[in-house]
């Protein structure tokens, strides 16, 4: 092999595509007879649903199905980790946010599916809105799921937690919230289903991050074999761990199978909002020892994750905080629970860090409380309690290779002329 | 209603309603699926095109306010020959990841740099600042609009010559 490829810049295959407007994403999908799906959400963050009134909507001009539950009784809920998530809310059962589906409008257009929705009526009985994983937590609450809101409890141990606390000098503890973001790639959730009446395959050009788990998250919530579904990845619009979950998938071959016609289902920016994933707003507890001379001794924390209606990622992204919660520092004495929490909110999942994220606000102010109290230089502090080679992590990691922080400390103190020219 | 305008040097007649938006009549009725939609608000720019001369969000204008224009979209943009200088400098400077809002940017660039042929990097910021990138490739955008003027220049030192 002569050519070489590493250390060259090279063109992105699909770069000349998309500075041309040539690349397709879901959306510049035309096929003929193509119809429009939208679906009639939830109308109540936490409710029963008690009646669904679609005669009225159904005889509109250009309207070709309307798709409810009591129509596929046998669909199965679907997710990434838990199959809790269910694709159409049945008359008596629950929504438990503003973006659970209790329709599927099949239109001649996007206009005429759009009036559709404005014409299904719904009644439902409410039920207390949990916004807070506080109250969530709480005995006496409701409960979203038969199995109780706290959906997991993590814990990890890392040497003696007292001990490290009778060692310390200073102990400071401090409560940190972080807000829910939203991941916002550029493209709205879009995609085409083609159904191929002869093989029985559902065609489906949509994006996904886990194309084989959402073949096989969409095949099980129909009751099909996988080898039925086919997902076709077009050029995608960003994804930032939003696009791990299902968004279209489902309700568009649902609509392909009723009504054997190419179909279409575009989301709106604030529909995308409303129902696919955030990063996990946290309340982090964090308990930090340090000696007089600033060597980090005890680290205690709890978390609690507000993963919102459904599981999706959460338990892993929570899980995954909990490893994080003394950052590139070092501590011998680690103890630290972690709970991942449904609320009515919208459901929290994957984005950019996966959990790791929100716990850097709590380290880092952490260490800059116990820095400034201790009148030692921030950057130092860091410095010498950053992990070397040797070093292990809150879950026992042993750390060998690939062991830089310390460089880029004393890197970027002497990039940005940090003020009092710390030695390092 | 019938509205008659002019697209990428092209004129077009086209059956609309008075309340079609300007981007679903080139995304739907002419097909021309490069001007993208990210918000449908005039908040992200990735529906930008050229309407007579202007930089203009065409979620936000309705089709019958485009008759009689001249419109440029992203397909306008180079010929069946080769790229323009600025769709080459976005591919040397490695200014596409998801491509979404590539569209709109190269059109804001076209905007800022007929105005402007040899821009400051502020004034490339607040050239494109009607346009999100969410992947967050902003250096190397900024990058592709300074080599695009770089070779504009070259371009124009070329034919005095």
């Amino acid at each position: 092999m002569n050519e070489r490829i590493i250390g060259k810049n090279l063109v992105k295959v699909d770069a000349r595509a998309k500075v041309t407007g040539r690349a397709l994403y879901p959306d510049d999908l035309y096929f003929a007879e193509m119809l429009y799906v939208k679906v009639k959400r939830a109308v109540h963050p936490h409710a029963i649903l008690r009646k669904l009134e679609i005669s009225r909507a159904q005889q509109l001009p250009g309207v070709v199905k309307i798709i409810t539950a009591a129509d596929y009784p046998e669909l199965n809920n679907f997710g990434l980790i838990i199959k809790d998530q269910p694709v159409l809310v049945g008359i008596g059962e629950k929504m438990r946010y503003l973006g659970d589906a209790l329709a599927i409008v099949v239109a001649e257009s996007k206009e005429a599916a759009g009036q559709a929705l404005a014409q299904i009526r719904v009644e439902v009985e409410e039920l207390e809105v949990i916004d807070d994983p506080r109250r969530a937590m709480e005995e006496q609450a409701p409960l979203l799921h038969p199995d109780g809101n706290i959906l997991c409890r993590h814990q990890l141990n890392k040497g003696e937690l007292e001990r490290g606390l009778a060692a310390a000098d200073l102990i400071i503890e401090q409560e940190y919230k972080t807000n829910r973001v939203e991941q916002l790639p550029l493209q709205p959730e879009a995609g085409v289903c083609v159904y191929d009446q002869e093989t029985g395959v559902l065609k489906l050009w949509v994006a996904t991050q886990w194309l084989h788990d959402t073949q096989a998250d969409i095949a099980q919530a129909l009751g099909i074999p996988p080898e039925r579904v086919r997902i076709i990845q077009p050029v995608i619009g960003g994804a930032f761990g939003k696009r791990e979950d299902i968004s279209v998938h489902i309700h568009l071959a649902l609509a392909a199978l009723a009504t054997r016609r190419p179909v279409k289902l575009t989301y709106t920016r604030e529909e995308s909002m409303i129902t696919q994933s955030k990063r996990h707003p946290m309340i982090i507890r964090a308990k930090s020892g340090a000696t007089r001379d600033g060597y980090l001794t005890a680290w205690q924390v709890e978390i609690i994750g507000d993963t919102g209606a459904y599981a999706s990622s959460g338990p892993a992204v929570v899980h995954k905080g909990l490893y994080h919660c003394t950052g590139p520092y070092n501590v011998e004495n680690v103890r630290g629970i972690a709970y991942t929490v449904y609320t009515n909110n919208t459901y929290s999942g994957a984005m950019r860090g996966f959990g790791a994220t929100q716990l850097a606000f709590a380290y880092e102010s952490q260490i800059d409380i116990l820095a400034h109290r201790l009148r030692i230089d921030p950057a130092r502090f860091r410095y010498q309690n950053a992990y070397r080679p040797g070093s292990s992590t809150p879950n026992g990691q042993v750390l060998t290779d690939s062991v830089n922080v310390r460089e880029t400390i004393k890197e970027a103190v002497q990039m940005s002329n940090w003020p009092g020219g710390v030695e390092l | 209603m019938q509205i008659r305008l002019t697209v990428n040097g092209e004129e077009r007649v086209v059956e609309t309603t008075a309340t079609t938006r300007l981007l679903d009549l080139l995304r739907t009725d002419l097909k021309l699926t490069g001007t993208k939609e990210g918000c449908g608000k005039g908040e992200c720019g990735a529906c930008t095109v050229l309407l007579n001369g202007q930089l203009v969000a065409s979620c936000l204008l309705l089709a019958p306010q485009a008759d009689r224009a001249e419109i440029i979209t992203i397909e306008g943009i180079g010929s069946a020959e080769g790229l323009d200088p600025i769709q080459e400098s976005y591919l040397e400077a490695g200014a596409v990841q998801c491509g979404f809002c590539t569209p709109g940017m190269i059109l804001a660039s076209k905007k800022l740099l007929e105005e402007n042929p040899r821009p400051t990097v502020e004034e490339i910021r607040r050239g494109l600042s009607g346009n999100l990138c969410r992947c967050t490739g902003y250096h190397k955008i900024i990058a592709a609009v300074r080599l695009s003027a770089q070779k504009m220049a070259d371009k124009g030192e070329g034919k005095d010559e």
